[in-house]
C-alpha cells in the first residue's frame, strides 16, 4: 500500500489521496454535525417541556427557586420543574371556565408544607396590611407565605382548549357563565389546605372599615373557616383593623363578628375579638406617623 | 449599601464562616458562597416578575433573555477578574427609569430597608430596580481552572478583588448613584457599634462619587437606633459627622434625622409593648381592648390609668368577648 502523508504538498495530488481526505473530513464532521442536531434537538425539546418559556413559567419556577433556596431552605428538596409542570398540567389545554378541584390535586398532593402551630394568619379583606404584617413578623405565615400562596400571588394564568400553552392574556373573568376558573379554582384548593393544616390558635385580620369585617362571601368566610380542623385548631383571634383616620363601620361588637363568633364557637373553637391590634397598628401608622392615633412617647 | 448587594452581611459572614470550617475538610478554594443552583432560572424568573409587575407599560418590553445572555459573559472569565465594566451590556439593557425623590441608600439595616421600602412602592432601595433585583441574594462564578461554574465556592473581597459578585454590585451601585435623582434618602443604623457610616464601603466608594449633583435637591439621613439597642452614635456624632461634613464638602444640601418617625414605627411592630412604643394619651383613649390574652393590655392598662388620673379623663374598658 502507497504511503500518504498528511502535510500540504503543491502540486498535483493523486486522486484516491482527494478522496481519502474527503472520508476524512467527512468521517470528522458528520459526527460532530450529528452531536450538535441531537443536542440543538434535546435542548428544544427540554425547553418545551419545561414549559419556562411562557411569562407565567418564568415567574413560577423563579418564584419556587428563590422560596426553596433563600427564603425556605429546609424545602431545597421540593423539584421545582416538577411543581412548575405539575401546576400547569392542571389548566393546559382545558376549558378556561370549567377546572375542578381534582384538577389541582396532583399539586397538592406534591408539595407539603408544614406551618408551624400557632403561626396561621387569615386575612379577608385586609390582604396589603396582613402582608406588611407577615413581611415583618416573619415567623407569621399567610397564605401567600406558603409555598403555593408564594408562587401563584398576584398572577394571573389560564389555558385553552385549543393550545397547550400558559397564557397570562384574555383570561376570562368569574362570573355566572364561568364559574370555575383555573385561578379562582386554584386560591381555594390551596385556601381549604391551608386551614386545614392549620394548628393551635390561629389568627385572622378583617376589616373594620369595610362593608362588614366578615363576609360568608369571601374565601375566609367560606372555605377557611369551615376547613379549620376542631382537633388541631384551638383558638381562632380576630384582629379587626380600622383604616387610620378611616370611617369605623364594623368592630368586635358588631353583628358580623357576633355571626363569625358562633360559626367558630359551633365548630367547638374559641373565639376571642380585638379592634386594632397594636403590632399592626404600628404598620398602619407608618403611612400616617403624624396622625393622633400614631403619636409615639419618644 | 452592604457588600453583595442587599444580602445582610451578619448572614453572609456566618456563612462565609461555615464555608470555611466547611472548607478545611471539603478543599473549597474561595471563601465566599458558591455559584447558586439554577442560576439561569431564577434569574429570568425574577427579571420576568419584575418586568410585568413593576416597570412601567412603555418599560415592560424588556428582553430577559438577551439581559441574561449579555449578564452571563462574566461565568466564561476567570472568577479573579471580572471588572466592574464587564456589566456594562448588561446595565444597558436592565436600565429603567429611577423614579424622582425614591431613591434609598442604606447600611447595616437590610431587613427593615427591605419592609419599609414595600416592594419599591414607597421607596426604590437598589434591590428593588431590576438590575439589582436579579442578582439579589445570589452568588455566581466560573471555576479556576476550567470552563464550568463553580457550585462550591466563589472568591470574596479576601480572595480577590475583580470576583463577578463584588463587580457587579459595584457596576449597579454606581449606575444607580448615577440614575438617582430628587431627595435622596440615606438609612443608617446608629446602633452598629464600628460606627453608623462605613467609611470605607459601597455607600462610601462606590455610591456617594457617583451621585450627580445636578440632579439632586437633598440628602436627607436618618439615623436609625434598635429598639432596645445602643445609641452608638447619633446625628452630628462620629461617622454620622464624616458623613456629613463630606457631603458638605461636595456641595450638597444635607439634613440629619435620628429616628425617622415612620421607620420607627415600623420598628415598634417587634415591640409593641416596649416603652419606646408606648402610645401617648391621645391614642391610648381611643384603644379598646377587646381581649385578655395579649401581654400588651397591661402596658396599655397602665398608660390608660396614669393618664386618667392625671387629666381625669374617662376610660372606658371593653369587657373581653369570650
Amino acid at each position: 500500500m502507497p504511503d500518504y502523508e498528511f502535510s500540504p504538498a503543491s502540486g498535483d495530488r493523486p486522486r484516491s489521496w482527494i478522496s481519502k481526505q474527503v472520508l476524512i473530513v467527512l468521517g470528522v464532521c458528520l459526527p460532530v454535525i450529528l452531536a450538535l442536531a441531537i443536542w440543538v434537538g434535546v435542548l428544544t425539546w427540554r425547553q418545551s417541556s419545561m414549559g419556562a418559556t411562557d411569562h407565567v413559567s418564568a415567574i413560577v419556577l423563579g418564584r419556587c427557586l428563590t422560596y426553596t433556596r433563600n427564603m425556605h431552605p429546609e424545602l431545597r428538596n421540593q423539584d421545582c420543574k416538577k411543581i412548575l409542570n405539575t401546576f400547569t398540567s392542571a389548566f393546559v389545554s382545558k376549558d378556561p371556565c370549567n377546572i375542578t378541584k381534582e384538577d389541582y390535586q396532583p399539586l397538592i398532593d406534591l408539595v407539603t408544607q408544614t406551618v408551624p402551630c400557632n403561626k396561621t394568619l387569615f386575612w379577608s379583606r385586609s390582604k396589603e396590611l396582613a402582608h406588611q404584617y407577615s413581611g415583618i413578623q416573619k415567623e407569621m405565615f399567610t397564605l401567600e407565605d406558603t409555598l403555593l400562596g408564594y408562587i401563584a400571588d398576584n398572577l394571573v394564568w389560564c389555558g385553552d382548549p385549543r393550545t397547550s400553552e400558559v397564557k397570562e392574556e384574555f383570561c376570562p373573568y368569574r362570573n355566572e357563565n364561568c364559574s370555575s376558573t383555573a385561578t379562582s379554582v386554584f386560591w381555594t384548593v390551596v385556601s381549604q389546605k391551608f386551614a386545614e393544616s392549620a394548628c393551635g390558635t390561629v389568627y385572622v385580620m378583617l376589616n373594620g372599615s369595610g362593608t362588614t369585617a366578615f363576609s360568608k362571601a369571601s374565601t375566609f368566610g367560606s372555605v377557611e373557616v369551615f376547613n379549620l380542623h376542631p382537633d388541631r385548631v384551638h383558638t381562632l383571634h380576630a384582629w379587626v383593623m380600622h383604616d387610620i383616620g378611616g370611617v369605623e363601620r364594623d368592630s368586635c361588637l358588631g353583628s358580623s363578628i357576633k355571626e363569625l363568633k358562633s360559626i367558630v364557637n359551633q365548630r367547638n373553637i374559641s373565639f376571642f375579638c380585638q379592634d386594632d391590634y397594636r403590632p399592626a397598628r404600628f404598620v398602619q401608622c407608618v403611612r400616617h406617623p403624624e396622625h393622633p392615633s400614631c403619636s409615639v412617647l419618644m | 449599601m452592604a457588600a453583595q448587594g442587599c444580602a445582610p452581611r451578619r448572614l453572609l459572614q456566618l456563612l462565609q464562616l461555615l464555608l470555611l470550617l466547611g472548607a478545611g475538610a471539603a478543599g473549597a478554594q474561595w471563601r465566599g458562597e458558591g455559584t447558586s443552583r439554577n442560576l439561569e432560572s431564577i434569574f429570568l424568573g425574577r427579571c420576568a416578575e419584575y418586568s410585568s409587575l413593576l416597570l412601567s407599560p412603555a418599560e415592560r418590553e424588556k428582553n430577559c433573555t438577551a439581559i441574561w445572555e449579555a449578564f452571563k459573559v462574566v461565568l466564561d472569565k476567570d472568577p479573579c477578574s471580572v471588572l466592574p465594566s464587564d456589566y456594562d451590556l448588561f446595565i444597558n439593557l436592565s436600565r429603567h427609569a429611577l423614579p424622582r425623590d425614591k431613591s434609598l441608600f442604606w447600611e447595616n439595616n437590610h431587613l427593615l430597608v427591605t419592609s419599609f421600602a414595600e416592594n419599591g412602592h414607597r421607596l426604590m432601595p437598589l434591590c428593588d430596580v431590576l438590575y439589582g433585583r436579579v442578582g439579589d441574594f445570589l452568588s455566581w462564578c466560573r471555576q479556576k481552572n476550567g470552563s464550568g461554574l463553580d457550585y462550591e465556592s466563589c472568591p470574596s473581597s479576601e480572595d480577590c478583588e475583580n470576583n463577578p459578585v463584588d463587580s457587579y454590585w459595584k457596576r449597579a451601585s454606581i449606575q444607580y448613584s448615577m440614575d438617582s435623582s430628587g431627595v435622596i434618602y440615606v438609612m443608617l443604623n446608629g446602633s452598629e457599634p464600628k460606627g453608623a457610616y462605613p467609611v470605607k464601603g459601597f455607600f462610601a466608594d462606590f455610591e456617594i462619587p457617583y451621585l450627580q449633583k445636578d440632579k439632586i435637591t437633598r440628602i436627607e439621613i436618618w439615623v436609625m437606633h434598635e429598639i432596645q439597642g445602643p445609641k452608638v452614635e447619633s446625628c452630628g456624632e462620629g461617622t454620622v459627622k464624616i458623613l456629613e461634613e463630606r457631603l458638605e464638602a461636595m456641595g450638597f444640601q444635607y439634613s440629619c434625622v435620628n429616628d425617622y418617625l415612620p421607620v420607627k414605627l415600623l420598628m415598634c411592630v417587634d415591640h409593641s409593648t416596649h416603652p419606646d412604643c408606648a402610645l401617648n394619651s391621645a391614642a391610648a383613649s381611643t384603644q379598646r381592648d377587646g381581649s385578655s390574652l395579649y401581654t400588651d393590655r397591661g402596658a396599655t392598662l397602665t398608660m390608660a390609668l396614669l393618664m386618667a388620673l392625671a387629666s381625669g379623663a374617662q376610660m372606658q374598658l371593653e369587657p373581653p368577648l369570650s
